[in-house]
């Protein structure tokens, strides 16, 4: 009889055919980089059993979707309905992992039967073989389906960019790194719109100093979270003489989009309720237009309306002066700033998570914004992404934010649903051991 | 004005062979980048490739010779609105736009029932920008608006007019302001003549036909009159650009033998006339610090008791730097509130 989860070889033979499968759905992996993270070995997502604890947790949230739809029929409520909404993958995709453990056990049960004929034990056996085979995608889906959603998924982003070392060449490269995600925005049809842009016009190229990318559908943020880190390119530079390879950096950060108007937010979001997480005291913000000495009013026609918001207790600034309207500067700073600080404080509840899990799990890997998450090497026409070990040998393809940088995202992705659920399990295993 | 170094002019031809022409009406490089910015997406918008370059360049030697550049793109935003500007009409300024959000807040501490109508007087409207800016920003809290423009200058009222309609095309002001706003043409200094209406005149056949003595009633009277000195018109304060391509009609009053300061006149007729059609707030744009404080005295002498309240504005450290005024220098306004 073949059981994969029974027996501990079979157990580990599935991980690595799922890593296979990872391989050819993301390109190559760089053998060294997956050698060093045994950790993913011991508790993928792709396991087909499913912890009890997350089982529970199916079980309530299916219940809870259940309760939801019968009020429903009764009355409709959009609050109700989006909450179920929310609740019915996990439904749905619980209801298909009972039946097939269901069909499983009854095979199983016709197989133990003596009375079973030979004819039908052979259609059982190949029945039990193909559900067998179709249980880990269901438990992996449901396990996925359980990852909390991000309190940002549904929102519109900012995408800042910033050169770090490496002078020029990295205002160059940021500058390339802008179209390419300005490319794959348009492409995919997610409204891109320079919100800043701060350059030093130069006679061939445009170096950028800070680059800030609006993009408008909802969901970007989901989209995008995959970009947030330093991005390195490695390659000689135009105006290197003497041919050798130069490193410089670039950092990219993604931002939640408050709508401007508080109001059509959820209360969560609603960044004008005091009670909100993303609440922003207006007292706690100094708000400074350019002013310069001199005559003023009549006497003199300055074009300039520069505007700089600053958030006193994180020292968070803001500078805008792209626009000639000064309400449209105003606006768009603090459109800035409340990402920014949605962002921080997002960031720190999660750091006080990744600190518990820390403790259960030895270090679930967390990339910061500190952390440097890809290369784009262009002597050797490769981009790395060293979060997931998945290298593109088409760079054009990436740089053109075409399908190169779709397949890359995509891994990212995967690897990050991983990581939650990695972190899920451990996180009810420690209860467990808790109880105990 | 101090030179630029030579060595800010050289950076910047190395960045673009267009921004020296620009640092000589911009001063410094960032200033000169943004000009260039957007002289650039103005010829985009436009043009077709080729003569993209030529006409930039063309652009930029107008803009190193002086010509305001929004003379060059034909608008300036003033709070959300898009002012369009042309030769012969004051291009509308950064601290006219904060005197007006700063007057529509006044009027609606004031002024408490929404259902009861709102009259504004704005007088020397040029382009219109402030009585269009208050409509935009009014209208939302007062049913009921009536907004009075007056201007000496035709051409200044063709384009007050042309800057209504163009800002309810662009959904920035409610159809309704097509009625709500009026412009006139009339003169706030003298007597009158055949051609030419004076502004008391105006106003009595702007009252009620019942009662042709009487005045209306407005709730709000404000004004940029023009207040430049003829010295300082010439001695360089005054910025070059504005003294070669802006209409002097808008900016240095005509002499008048009076007592005082011959460019606190339209100051004289202005606090008069407030004071004859008691408005409850009076909100007056001044040249500096001390024309401002002149005329406070000059409303004190006026008003003779103490029914009013009469401030410079701004004054306070967060006002001014959010509003992005020199603690000492530049523009100020003073506003006068009836007890």
């Amino acid at each position: 009889m073949v059981v994969f989860n029974t027996s501990p070889l079979d157990d580990t033979d599935l991980v690595n055919w799922n890593m296979l499968g990872f391989r050819t759905i993301c390109g190559r992996l760089q053998p060294r980089l997956w050698q060093l993270s045994p950790l993913r070995a011991v508790h993928t997502a792709s396991d087909p059993t499913v912890s009890p604890a997350l089982l529970t947790r199916a079980r309530l949230l299916a219940a809870e979707h259940t309760k939801l739809s019968d009020r429903l029929g009764e009355s409709f409520d959009s609050k109700i309905a989006k909450r179920a909404g929310e609740l019915a993958p996990i439904a749905d995709v619980l209801k298909e992992w009972v039946t097939a453990n269901e069909s499983i056990s009854e095979l199983k049960s016709l197989l133990e039967d003596p009375d079973t004929d030979a004819e039908l034990r052979s259609l059982a056996i190949e029945d039990l073989e193909s559900s067998h085979g179709t249980l880990p995608a269901i438990s992996d889906r449901l396990k996925k389906s359980l990852i909390p959603r991000h309190p940002f998924a549904n929102m519109p982003c900012l995408l800042e960019i910033r050169p770090g070392a490496g002078g020029d060449e990295a205002g160059l490269f940021a500058s390339e790194m802008l179209r390419m995600y300005m490319a794959l925005c348009s492409r995919r049809g997610l409204r891109p719109t320079i919100l800043k842009q701060d350059t030093e016009v130069g006679a061939s190229d445009d170096r950028l100093t800070e680059a800030v990318l609006e993009v408008e559908a909802d969901g970007a943020y989901d989209i995008l979270r995959t970009e947030s880190g330093v991005h390195r390119v490695q390659r000689v530079p135009a105006t290197e003489t003497k041919g050798r390879t130069h490193t410089s950096a670039v950092s990219v950060m993604v931002l939640p989009s408050f709508s401007e108007t508080a109001s059509e937010m959820d209360n969560a979001l609603n960044f004008e309720d005091p009670s909100s997480d993303y609440y922003i005291d207006p007292q706690e913000v100094r708000v400074e237009k350019m002013r310069a000495g001199g005559a003023g009013g009549q006497h003199v026609n300055k074009t300039e309306s520069a505007i700089r918001l600053t958030h006193i207790p994180t020292n968070t600034v803001v500078s805008m002066q792209d626009e000639r309207s000064q309400q449209a500067n105003r606006r768009k700073a603090w459109q800035i700033l409340r990402a920014k600080i949605a962002e921080a404080r997002q960031e720190a509840r999660e750091q006080e998570l990744v600190q518990l899990r820390r403790g259960i799990l030895g270090g679930v890997a967390k990339m910061g914004r500190g952390d440097k998450i890809r290369t784009y090497n262009f002597g050797q026409s490769r981009c790395t992404d060293h979060r997931t070990g998945v290298t593109i040998h088409n760079l054009d393809s990436v740089m053109d934010g075409g399908d190169g940088l779709d397949t890359v995202m995509e891994s990212v992705r995967v690897w990050m649903d991983n990581s939650e659920v990695e972190a899920m399990i451990a996180e009810d295993m420690a209860k467990q051991t808790d109880v105990k | 004005m101090p030179r630029i170094p030579y060595s800010v002019i050289l950076r910047a031809h190395r960045e673009n062979s267009l921004l020296p022409l620009l640092l000589k009406e911009c001063r410094t490089i960032d200033s000169a980048r943004n000009e260039l910015r957007w002289l650039r997406e103005a010829v985009q918008e436009k043009q077709s490739l080729p003569t993209n370059w030529s006409r930039l360049r063309s652009m930029c030697r107008l803009r190193s010779k002086g010509v305001p550049l929004q003379y060059l793109l034909g608008n300036q935003p003033f709070g959300d609105l898009e002012i369009l500007c042309h030769q012969g009409v004051l291009i509308p300024r950064p601290e006219t736009e904060s005197y007006t959000y700063k007057s529509a807040q006044l009027v609606q501490k004031i002024k408490r029932k929404p259902e009861t109508k709102l009259r504004i007087l704005d007088l020397c409207t040029g382009t219109g920008c402030i009585s269009l800016l208050l409509h935009a920003l009014l209208a939302p809290h007062f049913q009921d608006l009536s907004i009075t423009g007056v201007d000496i200058s035709p051409v200044a009222l063709g384009l007050a007019q042309k800057n209504l309609q163009h800002n309810i095309k662009l959904d920035q002001l409610v159809l309704q302001a097509a009625t709500d706003i009026q412009f006139h043409r009339a003169d706030v200094l003298g007597n009158g003549s055949d051609t030419l209406v004076s502004i008391r005149s105006l106003l009595q056949t702007l009252g009620r036909p019942s009662q042709p003595s009487e005045h209306l009633q407005y709730d709000l009277l404000i004004s940029n009159p023009p207040y430049i000195s003829r010295a300082e018109f010439r001695n360089g304060t005054t910025a070059r650009s504005v003294r070669l391509f802006e209409p002097e009609l808008a900016l240095v009053p005509p002499s008048v033998s009076e007592d005082g300061r011959p460019e606190d006149i339209f100051y004289h007729r202005i606090l008069s006339l407030a004071l004859e059609l008691k408005t409850p707030i009076t909100v007056l744009e001044c040249g500096d610090m001390a024309q401002a404080q002149r005329v406070v005295t000059l409303h004190e002498r006026l008003a003779g008791n103490n029914d009013f309240s009469a401030e410079i504005w701004p004054r306070h450290e967060r006002d001014l730097a959010e509003y992005g005024f020199h603690e000492t220098d530049g523009s100020r306004c003073v506003i006068i509130q009836r007890l």
